[in-house]
């Protein structure tokens, strides 16, 4: 029995930013895959390693940072590898992206209808009143009045900015749309109306999307599977269901529990003092063992492996033999997928 | 004065530390003949009492960072009036009277990048503040004061001496508490000082303000846009929207049993799917308006249950159980019963 | 005050103290144009402090023959009254140069009080400030300068006055624009909050974090002065007395020194001038890197790692 492949498939991808100073690893030998019409969160906090991942997948990274290894592998094709000229043949037909904030995307001196034509004809020769269909379609998906394409993005809310840029992303139909933090700069209820619309889209199209954010509440409300980075790593993946019921890694444990809830009980919020280690600076075992209230002799020793447990992926030596090496991690040879 | 009768800590002295009557804040938009005029804060009752940590929660556009920083005197109201142990601020006219108010009343701001001078080290607050508003201690007694308060906040003495670059987010606003600690305030106003940081950082400060109340004697206004951390730190909440107070009451009861509608979408939108109230379910999050708004609710057009009165009568708090509550239909079976069931 | 804080032993505040000095030596030695600027004017600065170690003779000893050409005792030839060019182009240097600084720091101290107060206070203030500021900036120069040549007794006294009069007004728009951009920073607000008045903002607050951009205003000040100065003096607002450049290319047009033959004598100081301000200039390109870290080169390390290859373009 066959499984398709999966419409995304990162392997030891390794970024680095290479400056006179020093060089960072701001990704570390990262794998994962993503299955048509999937959602995935990616949460981690400020130095994880996310953004510049999601930079590095949809092939954005400007010098210093650089993929220095690994492959992002999309519909068969490595991205890494492949020329600007085809590159930009893939973006925002296959591909799109949505930013943080809709402010820095949205040229301020343009109509949303502007910009739409700017994307459309960029990557397809297009008549006028098709333009003008496809816009309004999409402005309509989204939850927006078409008259809106003549309104210049300041005139519109946050939330309808966020909206316009996600109806911008979905110019082409694309199968996978990547979004970095997109509703972070929103009041919450316009956070959860906007996911809700991603979610009804996504459902309805039928595209993959990756989101990218801190918050683990809508992590656990909107996506399917979870990956958890600290660090430039990894540190554990599951399906959402498992990894909020069940966390496993002592950072997931320590991150859920960081969030105090408006309802049930009250108790006491421990969070995770600390910080994140210097990623230029040489680290030796796991690397967060400084601030892990579990902690034990062999963490200073050895790197843990990403390892399988019960459909989830933990990276701790909590859940290996003590004796397992992290060095096939570090060589970027595909263990995981 | 609803306010006055209720409170929570109601302590022997019986006067509450910071009372605001019917707080103003109007900003004038658009050119120089423009009649537009933004509603910022509009008649906000507020009290806050000895040794109690008051949660102010609201969105962005609801008035809650300017009544910070009416509170702390850098806006003069437009109307109404602040009085501070029952002196009106307007009485305030010396420098020498300004400068006892700013040394009973702290403040500490959202942003740890932007709040600290980037060419002085990080004491120089916490020294500014001793010569200013304790001028009494001497040279050593100075240095020495800054050590408790930065013992007080949980960080070591050594870091006094480092630029603000060189620390994390999490120590800079220990360092804010601090600097604040340093005047031997009544009253800290603390702008958001969590919602720029990690989340796993942000439990230490929340558990510092509540530590600080307990050993500080000190009172704290926290303002938030976020429920659930309100929920941990504060006694009493209230309930921002588009300028005006929306409910007020212990935090207890305003979350577990919520009367205006505004605070029931708040808390449908951060509450578990499955238990969101259905009411609120298609609410888009679309900005209130604040300019010229007129007379009448500003939530009605985004409220379920608003009537004609809502759109002509601006409603005044009235007391709803242990709560103050400014709708004409809160408390009527027929909003309450389609919410009840729905918040916990 | 700086100085005041707690000095707690902390090596690793020290250790990033030590950058900051290191940090400004590094950037004008890596940008070419500053390190001939540094040059330029260190070399100044040195025939500043000691001519007689390089001049051969008193500039103002009348004691060779008049408008003698250019000859291995006098390389740039001597003047009208029998003077070395060379010894009087190296002594004039002092004066010219302590013009221009005295000027220059005069003129940026205005400029920096007049446009950050201005970006203070704001409001009326700020419009009636930047309205005398404007008047400033338009002024018409010349007919001033003849309004003043008039009743100001000719020499450097008057020459600074007339300087700083109408070089402080440009950097204060400048510097306004920077005041302004820091205004609602909460440093600031948390100043005022903690009861600081407006001038300890200002000086103690405020203008700490403009150094770089202060330095850059001096230096391009400078280069403004010594032109001006020059000109002026050419003009006939210096006194023809003083040992200045602008004085020589005055005594120099006045003996019709180029129409003669002795060129040297009317040239010499105009390219010395235009030395200066050029050694002004480079320097100035530091500042700018410094400044504003995103024009600093950004150098990737090549050696040590290959980016990956990819499909040649088509």
């Amino acid at each position: 029995m066959s499984t398709p492949p999966a419409l995304l498939e990162v392997q030891g991808l390794t970024i680095e930013y290479l400056t006179d100073a020093a060089a960072v690893r701001a990704v570390d030998a990262v794998s994962f895959s993503v299955n048509a019409g999937e959602f995935v969160g990616i949460v981690g906090e400020s130095g994880c390693g996310k953004s510049t991942m999601l930079f590095g997948i949809a092939q954005l990274l400007s010098p210093p940072g650089e993929v220095t290894a690994g492959s992002v592998t999309f519909r068969g094709r490595d991205m890494v590898r492949l020329s600007a000229g085809e590159l930009r043949h893939m973006r925002w037909r296959d591909f799109s992206v949505v930013m943080q904030s809709a402010m820095n995307a949205l040229n301020p001196m343009k109509s949303i209808g502007a910009q739409f034509r700017d994307a459309l004809l960029a990557h397809e020769r297009m008549p006028a009143d098709r333009v003008k269909e496809r816009s309004a379609e999409v402005l309509t998906l989204v939850g927006i009045d078409p008259v809106h394409l003549h309104s210049y993005p300041h005139q519109l809310s946050g939330g309808m900015r966020q909206r316009a840029m996600i109806a911008m992303a979905l110019l082409f139909t694309p199968q996978l749309v990547v979004m970095d933090e997109p509703t972070s700069a929103l009041d919450v209820v316009a956070q959860r109306s906007l996911m809700l619309k991603i979610r009804e889209l996504q459902e309805r199209l039928g595209f993959a999307v990756i989101f990218v954010t801190h918050d683990m509440h809508v992590v656990n409300r909107y996506s399917d599977r979870v990956l958890v980075m600290y660090a430039g790593q990894v540190v554990e993946t599951a399906p959402t269901e498992q990894l909020f019921g069940q966390p496993r890694h002592p950072y997931s444990r320590g991150l859920i529990e960081a969030f105090p809830s408006v309802t049930g009980p009250r108790r006491e919020l421990v969070g995770i003092p600390g910080s994140p280690p210097d990623l230029a600076e040489p680290i030796k075992g796991c690397r967060f063992r400084e601030r892990c209230p579990v902690a034990f002799a062999a963490c200073a020793e050895i790197e843990p492996a990403l390892i399988d447990v019960e459909g989830a992926q933990v990276r701790c030596l909590l859940y290996s033999d003590a004796g397992v090496v992290g060095e096939r991690e570090r060589s970027g040879a595909p263990s995981d997928g | 004065m609803a306010e006055q009768h209720h409170s929570a800590a109601d302590p022997a002295a019986g006067q509450p530390l910071l009372r605001a009557e019917s707080l103003t804040r109007h900003f004038r938009v658009g050119g120089t003949f423009s009649s537009e005029t933004l509603h910022a804060v509009d008649a906000v009752d507020l009290t806050v009492n000895e040794r109690e940590i008051v949660a102010l929660v609201g969105e962005s556009g609801s008035g809650k960072s300017t009544i910070a920083r009416l509170l702390a005197g850098i806006h003069k109201p437009t109307a109404g009036e602040i009085y501070y142990r029952g002196r009106p601020l307007r009485g305030l006219r010396s420098r020498k009277d300004m400068l006892w108010y700013r040394g009973e009343v702290g403040m500490v701001f959202q942003d740890p990048f932007s709040a600290f001078n980037p060419v002085h080290r990080i004491s120089h607050g916490i020294m500014r503040n001793l010569k200013l508003h304790r001028p009494e201690l001497s040279a050593a007694e100075r240095r020495a004061e800054a050590e408790r308060v930065s013992d007080r906040v949980g960080l070591s003495p050594r870091l006094l001496s480092r630029f603000p670059h060189e620390m994390s987010g999490g120590e800079r606003q220990r360092i804010g508490f601090a600097q604040a600690l340093a005047l031997r305030p009544k009253l800290i106003l603390a702008d958001e000082p969590v919602s720029m940081l990690d989340v796993s950082i942000r439990a230490g400060i929340l558990n510092l303000m509540v530590k600080l109340r307990e050993t500080e004697d000190v009172s704290l206004l926290y303002i938030t846009h976020d429920l659930a951390s309100a929920r941990y730190v504060a006694d009493r909440i209230l309930v921002m929207y588009a300028g005006k107070i929306a409910e007020s009451g212990p935090t207890e009861s305003v979350l577990a049993d919520p009367q205006h509608p505004y605070t029931r979408l708040l808390l449908s939108a951060v509450a578990d799917p499955l238990d969101a109230d259905p009411e609120f379910a298609a609410d888009t999050g679309e900005p209130p308006r604040v300019i010229n708004p007129g007379e009448g609710c500003r939530f009605r057009w985004r409220c379920p249950f608003a009537i004609d009165a809502c759109h002509t009568v601006t409603p005044q708090p009235r007391r709803i159980g242990d709560s103050d509550v400014a709708c004409h239909v809160a408390g009527e079976p027929a909003t309450h019963a389609a919410g009840a069931a729905g918040s916990l | 005050m700086p100085g005041s804080e707690l000095e707690a032993p902390d090596s690793g505040a020290r250790a990033a103290r030590r950058r900051e000095l290191p940090r400004l030596l590094k950037a004008i030695t890596t940008s070419r144009k500053a390190t001939i600027g540094t040059l330029i004017l260190l070399v100044i600065v040195f025939v500043a402090a000691f001519p007689g170690l390089i001049a051969p003779d008193n500039p103002q000893a009348i004691s060779y023959t008049p408008n003698a050409g250019v000859s291995w005792s006098h390389v740039l030839g001597t003047t009208s009254l029998g003077q070395d060019v060379f010894s009087q182009l190296l002594w004039s240097t002092r004066q010219t140069l302590i013009v221009t600084l005295l000027v220059s720091a005069i003129a940026t101290f205005l400029s920096t009080f007049v446009g950050v107060t201005a970006a203070y206070l704001g409001g009326v203030a700020d419009r009636a400030i930047t309205i005398v500021t404007d008047v400033f900036l338009i002024l018409p120069v010349l007919p001033l300068l003849i309004l003043l040549a008039a009743y100001l007794p000719p020499g450097v006294t008057s020459l600074t006055i007339v300087l700083c009069i109408t070089s402080w007004a440009f950097q204060a728009r400048q510097l306004r624009a920077q005041g302004l951009s820091l205004r609602n920073r909460d440093f600031l607000v948390s100043a005022k909050v903690r009861g600081e008045r407006s001038l300890y903002i200002i000086f103690a607050e405020i203008v700490p974090t403009m150094t770089s951009l202060l330095a850059a205003s001096f230096l391009s000040l400078a280069v403004y002065v010594v032109g001006f100065a020059a000109s002026l003096q050419f003009l006939g607002l210096g006194n023809s007395g003083q040992l200045m450049w602008g004085t020589m290319l005055y005594n120099a047009q006045q003996q019709s020194a180029l129409e003669s033959g002795n060129i040297w004598w009317e040239l010499a100081p105009g390219f010395a001038v235009a030395l200066l301000g050029a050694g002004f200039a480079l320097l100035n390109y530091a500042f700018d890197e410094i400044g504003n870290p995103a024009l600093r080169p950004v150098k990737k390390k090549r050696a040590a790692r290959r980016s990956l290859p990819r499909r040649s373009r088509p």
